[in-house]
């Protein structure tokens, strides 16, 4: 599925790339490749969409954006797919997914509003309730962050096993 | 922060330049020189506004999969049922949440299968039953964007 080489730049750039001239240089070393091949690899990577994004994370509570809600929505399954683009386009909107709902919990489409406060949020999601038509739903704010991370990939060969 | 830092930050979200010297390069976009990007994201970085600059990989691309779990656990038991879940290195984001269904984590791993076993050893370890694993069945948007300006 993936080389040696392919993982080894997986593993290297999970992590945090180092604000120097060269970068990719430095990781490259410490991978044992060259920087060209390591570039090469790297920007291939993208391209197929093994790597979604490559950039810079923000904490949003720095950023300004200080509030975020998962809210959770009970939407007929007939309309699953209509309400999910919608809701997709608004730019409060970060995350939109489908889930299956459970007996005691029979939400099933998931979206991650965010906003300036937790006001703004909850004025929000009653505005998509109203433009969607799908009233029931919660707003679930966060209290307390337990655990953020990134999952490490190919950090050690057990890893490695297991794919 | 100033408006350069904004446009900074906008900038270097996503598309981080796969090149030699990618500062140059973003320098050279944004009109300013290499060694001023490089001050102004380190500077970003050490006051926390920049968690990470890296990639973003997709899990089930190398064969993995993932879900969201949600858990109903009493207000007492909270800070010890984050200790045991947040032990599985496959737990990447785990967040309290102000609801009776308070307990929300995701669950990377190498199959389905993986996360049943776990979420079982999890039920057995704490007491609490009736973790809901939720896979997404359908996504329609993913976006990790934010615009400061």
């Amino acid at each position: 599925m993936l080389s040696e080489s392919e993982k080894k730049v997986i593993a290297a750039i999970q992590k945090d790339i180092p604000v120097v001239e060269r970068p990719f240089r430095v990781l490259a070393e410490q991978s044992d490749m060259t920087e060209t091949e390591f570039l090469a690899i790297l920007n291939d990577l993208c391209q197929r969409g093994v790597i979604r994004r490559l950039g810079a994370t923000l904490r949003h509570q720095k950023s300004g954006f200080e509030a975020n809600a998962m809210t959770a929505w009970q939407v007929p399954e007939n309309r699953i797919e209509e309400v999910g683009q919608k809701m997709a386009s608004y730019r409060e909107i970060s995350h939109c997914y489908r889930r299956n709902p459970s007996p005691d919990w029979p939400y099933n489409l998931y979206t991650m509003i965010h906003a300036r406060d937790e006001g703004s949020c909850i004025e929000i999601a009653r505005k998509i309730s109203v433009e969607t038509a799908v009233n029931n739903y919660e707003l679930l704010f966060s209290i307390r962050e337990m655990k953020k991370t990134s999952m490490e990939y190919f950090s050690n060969d057990d890893d490695m096993e297991s794919v | 922060m100033d408006d350069i830092d904004k446009e900074l930050l906008n900038r270097i979200q996503s598309d981080f330049p796969v090149t030699s010297r990618p500062f140059l390069a973003i320098g050279n976009e944004l009109g300013i020189s290499e060694t001023d990007v490089i001050e102004r994201i380190t500077r970003l970085k050490e006051s926390g506004i920049i968690r990470r600059i890296g990639g973003n990989i997709v899990p089930t691309k190398l064969g993995f999969v993932s879900t969201l779990c949600a858990a109903s656990v009493p207000e007492n038991r909270v800070d010890e049922f984050a200790d045991v879940v947040n032990q599985y290195p496959g737990v990447t984001h785990n967040y309290q949440r102000n609801h009776d269904m308070n307990m929300w984590f995701t669950f990377i791993a190498p199959s389905m299968q993986e996360i049943e076993t776990h979420l079982d050893a999890i039920s057995r370890q704490t007491g609490i039953t009736g973790i809901l694993n939720m896979p997404a069945t359908r996504v329609f948007k993913i976006r990790a964007h934010f615009d400061l300006s």
